[in-house]
């Protein structure tokens, strides 16, 4: 295995196997896949500041195997900060908290391509800190469908006085985010909130819009999957990559450009590669900043 | 529930953390696990929809999940006749030695059988006690010796021996020496070698010497496992769980009616 | 005496065949505690429970899965997995001879006498070409459906055969990437002194299991209604980093 010493903000890391084909359709290298974290690293860090990281591991490639660690890896470097996390009655677990650039370069030289963060911090891991619509879409159904969906929902909020967000999986759907950040939040206020949405969205676009998972249901529909409102569930960190034919990333747009991109009737256009996030970022900056920093109350819960 | 408590750095997966200590010399250690079960773990499902299911203490009179705070320890003097015992008074049986390891004496690791090995860990430096703990490592890598001490962890007091490793200390619980059985019985008894039977297997031994590497056998049972996992994966697409949480819940009226008041100012406007 | 014989196999290297019987060499008799419901005292049993109904699921309603992505699984049948048992054999293959001191004792898991079972010459023969060569073989075999690495060594009169933990079971030390600290010299003599003058004999029977006694009598007092005096655990103070000379200095001339 080659391996090369680097320093990154005073701290020693040694890089492996960076000439390693991650995405071989597509020919981007780990090296490639560091550079692009390190780049999206100020726009990123704050979205995985605190939270209880779980680490998709792609070792052999995007097209090969992979596997989810929850625990922190025990061969991490001292400087690796870590939050120890229980679940009901089960052993306690050592996660990593992705909180600088050194630890985000060392958990990508693992190779975990998808980075996945639960929706509250590790120090408070009841109160979420905003309420995720997950827009999934059924076979026969696609992005373009979720767009529908996405642009639905964000006036359905606007009519409730309730600014969103939205960003791309990197996948097929759309994630739609309504910031909250208030301490006296539970998983319990937002997985009612969002089922109640999800509702109310099939009852009134029952040909477009599922609220439940059974696969059958789901054909040609999208589905909003409420369910992600949990203190066990993680999603897809904004600006993560996916592990896809090609480094595509769970991007945030803003609603006009959803709006515009749709309207393009070309399911394609909705994804965003690597160079492109990084060039979106530092022009138009972090379009998920409010998602942190935005505080809103729910109505009548 | 999760519950989260974060902190500055600890090392893997803590089990117990307290001091080791040789004479008047004090480090405050944490113990690691040397051991990792295997990573293929399966996780037994229910038929009807595929939620996982976990593992609870149960009361089969009540027929209901007790939860850690209701749970107490008992040893049973007879039928349903039971002594609790609380952690607390668990911890007053030999309180000086569930927070500390004290090397008792140093001796050579060589002499230790290894028919007294239990099972490893490793000792890693707490904060304030990285110094100490190298000297202890690197004066015991010298002298080849390791130390060894009685510790309380849990129900169970061990005899334990701790040792230099790469720079590192290992800590090997021991058995007890009434636990080992006598080889009585087994021993074939006195028995002439014939030096020519002798050297035949010296040179077949000679052979096959080679250096140890235990990555050269990997557990064949966890290869062939991963193999059906892998062509099952392409056969069929995985089933899901459903997600967790109470059903039909309607949102409260009040909420509800919001909804509906701003779906239809969305439905005039499309 | 010994446990009785749990397993029959064959030794097998190069033109050595030799049969010998499996028996355990050690036994743990600890203190067993029930766990029990506070308030009634019924004893508390595991039971499958389901995430989703938060109900008792039976054995016959549990499934095996194994987890692909966070809630999806993919099913299997005990039969599939059963292909992946080891097939029966009496076989313990000796691959390869090793120096006894190179094998890190965290992969010893479990040590098991051998018996010759018929041919007691060549079982002696072997015990004495591993003594005088100071080797242990590394062998695999499968028992009971699962497959074992083990090394064959020579104790005494007796050859032993070790089960070892599979390399990817043990967490290396080196990966713990412990910090690199500089000691003096003088550090490192008077250290070496002071372990050098607290050195004995390994005697294991010195270290009875006091622990067991006491915690019995613990129970016996409880039994009998006595009050329990609740001792605080006490914790030694470290030595700080400054003073680890003056403290190994002041052992030194206790123990001297």
């Amino acid at each position: 295995m080659s391996r090369k010493a680097v320093g990154v903000a005073g701290k020693r890391l040694s890089l492996s196997n960076l000439e390693k084909d991650l995405y071989p359709s597509y020919g981007f290298t780990k090296a490639h896949v560091l550079e692009y974290y390190r780049r999206i690293s100020p726009f990123i860090l704050p979205h995985l500041k605190d939270r209880a990281l779980t680490l998709k591991r792609y070792p052999e490639g995007a097209d090969r195997e992979f596997f989810f660690e929850k625990r922190c890896p025990g061969h991490r470097p001292d400087w690796v900060k870590t939050a120890e996390i229980h679940r009901d009655s089960e052993e306690k677990m050592t996660v990593c908290l992705i909180n600088d650039l050194e630890t985000l370069i060392w958990v990508e030289n693992l190779a975990s391509l998808e980075l996945h963060v639960p929706l509250a911090r590790a120090g408070s891991a009841e109160t979420p800190d905003s309420v995720v619509f997950d827009l999934d879409p059924g076979d026969g159904a696609d992005i373009l469908d979720c767009a529908r969906v996405a642009l639905i929902l964000r006036d359905l909020f606007s009519g409730l006085k309730l600014a969103s967000c939205v960003k791309t999986s990197g996948r097929k759907g759309l994630h739609v985010y309504v910031p909250l950040n208030r301490r006296e939040t539970t998983f319990e206020d937002t997985k009612k909130f969002s089922r109640a949405v999800a509702e109310i969205m099939q009852k009134n676009y029952p040909a477009l819009v599922t609220a439940k998972m059974a696969k059958e249901l789901r054909r040609q529909r999208v589905f909003i999957n409420w369910s992600q409102n949990d203190s066990s569930k993680t999603m897809i960190c904004v600006y993560s990559l996916r592990a896809r034919e090609r480094p595509v990333v769970s991007c945030p747009l803003s609603w006009k450009e959803l709006e515009d991109l749709a309207g393009l009737g070309d399911p394609e256009r909705l994804q965003v590669l690597h160079d492109e996030a990084v060039r979106r970022a530092e022009a138009q900056g972090d379009l998920f900043h409010e998602v942190l920093m935005k505080k809103q109350k729910i109505p009548y819960l | 529930m999760a519950r989260a408590r974060q902190e500055e750095k600890t090392a893997m997966q803590v089990i117990w953390s307290g001091t080791i200590s040789f004479s008047l010399v004090a480090i405050p250690v944490q113990l690691v696990k040397a051991v990792e079960t295997g990573r293929v773990s399966f996780r037994m499902l229910h038929v009807k929809d595929y939620s996982p299911l976990a593992r609870r203490m149960f009361c089969p009179e009540e027929e209901k999940i007790v939860s850690p705070d209701e749970i107490i320890r008992g040893y049973e003097t007879g039928p349903d006749r039971y002594v609790l015992i609380t952690d607390e008074e668990l911890e007053s049986v030999t309180p000086e030695r569930s927070r500390t390891i004290e090397i008792a004496e140093f001796i050579d690791m060589r002499e230790v059988d290894l028919i007294y090995y239990d099972h490893p860990y490793y000792l890693v430096p707490s904060k304030g006690g990285e110094k100490a703990y190298r000297l202890l490592a690197e004066v015991m890598r010298r002298t080849n010796r390791a130390g060894l001490a009685k510790f309380v962890l849990g129900e169970r007091e061990y005899l334990v021996a701790v040792y230099s490793t790469e720079g590192v200390l290992a800590l090997i619980t021991l058995h007890y020496s009434e636990e080992i059985l006598p080889d009585e019985g087994i021993s074939p008894g006195e028995t002439k070698v014939s030096a020519e039977e002798k050297g035949s297997i010296e040179k077949n031994i000679r052979k096959m010497m080679a250096d140890f590497d235990p990555e050269r056998y990997a557990d064949r049972r966890r290869k062939k496992i991963l193999d059906i996992l892998r062509k099952k994966a392409k056969e069929r697409a995985p089933v899901e769980a459903p997600p967790v949480g109470e059903e039909e819940v309607e949102g409260p009226a009040d909420l509800v009616a919001a909804l509906k008041e701003s779906m239809r100012k969305v439905k005039d406007k499309r | 005496m010994a446990g009785k014989a749990i397993w029959k196999g064959f030794i097998s290297f190069g033109d050595i065949n030799l049969a010998v019987k499996l028996h355990t060499a050690v036994r743990e008799d600890r203190i067993q505690f029930h766990l029990l419901h506070k308030r009634d005292r019924v004893k508390l049993r595991q039971q499958m429970i389901c995430a989703y109904e938060k109900e008792a699921v039976p054995p016959e309603d549990q499934v095996k899965g194994f987890e692909v992505e966070e809630g999806k699984y993919i099913i299997v049948d005990p039969e599939e997995l059963e292909q992946a048992d080891p097939e029966s054999s009496r076989l313990v293959e000796v691959h390869d001879f090793v120096k006894g001191v190179q094998i890190d004792p965290v992969f010893f898991e479990r040590v098991y006498y051998l018996e010759p079972d018929a041919n007691a010459k060549g079982y002696s023969a072997l015990v004495a070409a591993l003594q005088e060569m100071d080797v242990a073989g590394i062998c695999t075999w499968a028992m009971r459906k699962r497959y074992y690495l083990g090394a064959l060594q020579a104790a005494g009169k007796l050859l032993r055969l070790t089960t070892l933990r599979h390399a990817d079971e043990v967490v290396s030390a080196r990966s713990l990437e412990l910090p690199k600290i500089v000691l003096s010299e003088k550090e490192l003599k008077i250290g070496t002194e002071l372990i050098n003058q607290l050195t004995a004999p390994f005697q294991p029977e010195k270290f009875a299991d006091e622990h067991q006694k006491k915690l019995r009598h613990l129970i016996e007092k409880k039994a009998r209604g006595e009050k329990i005096a609740v001792l605080r655990p006490t914790r030694r103070k470290p030595t700080s980093p400054d003073r680890l000379l003056e403290a190994l200095e002041a052992s030194l001339k206790k123990v001297a």
